[in-house]
């Protein structure tokens, strides 16, 4: 099972990437989400979509207060366009679920990526969650209101 | 308290004072290298995770050791600053420390495993190497003459002490697609550099007679040598902050992150056009609004108020050059220049002393310097983008006995403004980017031009070299520009004519075939004599006259038969 740091625990991911067997809810890629019916969106239960840092969040503008999860896939370490999408989903998107950064994470990103509004972290296989997650607060002061103070993650409540 | 000769040393403190916000965040910022360090020198981190790290501490790995770049914001340093870089140059390196051109300072010899202990020295004298490297926003830098100058509108330094917290650990713009360097003035004249700069920011009054800034973006040198383009006219101060937001943000979505020579902020506005660049930048500016820090009435009082002047004291304007020895009467004309208040000077000290790499200084020059900076200009030393240091608040009446102190350390020479008065990178002895040497070609030039006679006569000729197209030595602006190529193994060098960092900026034009490094300070020594033959009065700069006559002259005598550079 798939460790994730959700809101300052380690837990299973009940999450489902395409092609994963399990019961959990699915996650959808982007273009699926888009090409979806909203009645067939209607019907499940949890909605959840993965998107890529050069995504543009127009188009899932309308989906984000149907959304429970969005993952924002980190193809190459420390692309700095997936901050951007952190900060714009809470501040200008206010979107209020599960933001969780995946793919080439590690915990000398974590600091920044939840001052950017992550509030789960899917670590890149080399990564230990449990001992990423002293990172978290790496620093005990910031110069910036970043999403982290405008938009308190919950793991901050 | 007036500092005077002879006196306790001064206790003013005249760089912004660190609070406990700002020591915190230095504190823990050490902590987190030191353990990113020790994990990398027990293999939990590999070579290329460790890179992007490091870098953002300041820390390259380069021909010989680590070089680690300190950063000095604007280019201010009090004098407790002074001494420690004097102390990590002597304990932790040979004795010598390198000011680089964008106002920080280099150290070429640090051990990989010292580095969090010298970060931890630097943070007990509110120092640091956040951000001197790496693709983020690098240290901001600022005119060295800030507060003093005769022209000055408004003192850029408290926007640039604002620029520093507001970018440092910004998490947003730490992993940028390349490196991006701000500059700051609030003069006429452009001494910052500011419009080869990713942003120049110059403060100006608006139609109203409000002060603002001008904003320009997309200058730089490198590979690909570009102007800044006006973004802004006039942009409201308490607006500063959301507009570098929205520039940044447009940079970091859609500036090129496939190829590192197309990185730049300076690729994307020429991609787009500036027009198209301006209406992304204004509509996430107008769409951010709300989000982004607005800066706040009582922040930049309280930020003014740490770049408050000193306690000048009343004094008439003197003449110190009446009766002076010839030693003082040059220095007093070449290397001091004069004051906003009167009774005082602001003192350049030359780091272009023969036989030095230029831009390095000992410790024990550091440490001696900090004492002449406590005893005469309250306790304060700049540095300059030209690789100089600045005593910015001197009595006139007391230059002479300044200028005594400063000789028998070497840093009296009097050459500000001259043709050896180089701007010049580490070159291939340090740099492991380097083409080819640029200190050797500095004391080669210094060798040609040991007349200080007909360096005075030559008048203004500011020579840049770098060696390599990564242009840290500035060539495409100099006056006389040097870059050094690597020709099948061997070092040679190009040469351009007629650029400039101030004023009308300008790029220098190639004159022809890159020549041999035996050839460069006779290269050198032909175009200066095309200058003096065709120089309209003896009040023509070398600059003016290029710009009037073109390089056609001047390659016509370079390359004329006899030439070894033929």
């Amino acid at each position: 099972m798939r460790q994730i740091l959700l809101r300052r625990e380690v837990s299973a991911d009940r999450w489902r990437y395409p092609g994963e067997a399990g019961d959990g809810p699915l996650l959808q890629t982007l273009a699926e989400l888009l090409a979806a019916s909203h009645v067939a969106a209607a019907v499940a239960a949890e909605l959840g979509v993965s998107i890529g840092p050069a995504d543009d969040l127009g188009s899932l503008q309308p989906w984000i207060p149907r959304l429970q999860l969005i993952v924002v896939h980190f193809e190459k370490s420390g692309d700095g366009r997936g901050f951007t999408q952190g900060q714009l989903l809470r501040q200008r998107y206010r979107y209020p679920g599960e933001l969780r950064a995946a793919g080439a994470i590690k915990r000398d990103h974590l600091y920044l990526l939840a001052r950017c509004g992550f509030d789960a972290f899917e670590f890149d296989p080399t990564e230990d969650p449990r001992a990423a997650l002293a990172h978290l607060e790496r620093f005990s002061v910031a110069y910036q209101p970043a999403s982290g103070t405008l938009v308190q993650p919950q793991f901050r409540r | 308290m007036p500092c005077r000769a002879g006196q306790a040393p001064c206790r003013v403190v005249r760089v912004y004072q660190y609070d406990e916000i700002d020591r915190t965040l230095v504190a823990e910022r050490v902590a987190e290298f030191r353990d990113q360090t020790r994990r990398f020198l027990a293999g939990e981190l590999s070579e290329d995770e460790f890179r992007p790290l490091r870098l953002r501490n300041g820390l390259y790995i380069q021909t010989h050791a680590p070089m680690l770049r300190v950063a000095i914001p604007y280019g201010l340093l009090n004098t407790r600053q002074l001494r420690m870089l004097a102390h990590i140059a002597r304990r932790y390196d040979r004795d010598f420390g390198h000011f680089s051109t964008r106002q920080n300072i280099q150290y070429n010899w640090p051990k990989l495993e010292e580095v969090p202990d010298i970060l931890a020295d630097l943070a007990t004298v509110e120092m640091h190497a956040i951000q001197t490297s790496g693709n983020c926003i690098r240290n901001v830098t600022a005119d060295h003459l800030a507060g003093v100058a005769t022209d000055e509108l408004e003192d850029p330094r408290p926007w640039c002490e604002l620029i520093r917290q507001w970018s440092t650990l910004h998490p947003e713009f730490y992993y940028l697609p390349r490196k991006f360097k701000i500059a700051v003035t609030g003069a006429l004249a452009d001494r910052a550099a500011s419009q080869v700069h990713d942003i120049g920011l110059h403060l100006v009054r608006g139609s109203d007679g409000t002060i603002g800034f001008e904003v320009l973006v997309g200058g730089g040198l490198g590979r690909m040598p570009i102007i800044g383009k006006r973004i802004r006219e006039w942009l409201p101060q308490a607006q500063l902050l959301g507009y570098l937001e929205a520039i940044l943000r447009v940079y970091n979505r859609y500036g090129r992150r496939d190829n590192i020579h197309r990185a730049r902020v300076k690729v994307l506005v020429k991609s787009l056009g500036i027009e198209e660049f301006t209406r992304q930048v204004e509509a996430e500016y107008a769409a951010n609004h709300g989000c982004a820090p607005a800066v706040n009435a009582a922040q930049i009082a309280r930020l003014r108020a740490s770049f408050a002047p000193p306690p000048y004291q009343p004094l008439p304007d003197s003449d110190p050059s009446s009766g002076a020895a010839a030693a003082f009467l040059a220095w007093y004309r070449h290397n001091t220049r004069p004051h906003k208040v009167s009774g005082y000077r602001v003192v350049f000290i030359s780091l272009k002393k023969h036989g030095e790499a230029p831009g390095d200084m000992t410790g024990g020059q550091m440490d001696a310097l900090a004492v002449l900076a406590d005893r005469y200009s309250f306790g304060e030393v700049r540095v300059t983008h030209d690789q100089n240091l600045v005593l910015a608040d001197v009595a006139q009446h007391e230059l002479r006995t300044l200028h005594a102190a400063l000789e028998p350390l070497g840093l009296a020479t009097p050459n500000i403004g001259t043709l050896t008065d180089m701007i010049c990178c580490p070159g291939l002895d340090f740099c492991s980017l380097a083409n080819a040497g640029s200190i050797g070609i500095a004391k080669q030039i210094h060798e040609q031009f040991d007349d200080f006679d007909y360096l005075y006569d030559l008048g203004e000729i500011q020579v840049k070299m770098s060696g390599c197209m990564n242009a840290c030595g500035h060539h495409h602006v100099g006056h006389i520009g040097i870059l050094g190529v690597d020709k099948h193994g061997e070092e040679w060098y190009q040469i351009t004519l007629g650029g400039s960092a101030s004023g009308t900026v300008a790029l220098g034009e190639v004159i022809g075939p890159s020549v041999p490094k035996r050839a460069v300070a006779a290269t050198l020594a032909r175009i200066v004599e095309v200058y003096v033959v065709r120089r309209d009065s003896a009040d023509e700069t070398f600059l003016q006259t290029v710009r009037r006559i073109g390089v056609a002259p001047f390659k016509e005598r370079v390359y004329a038969a006899d030439t070894a550079a033929a």
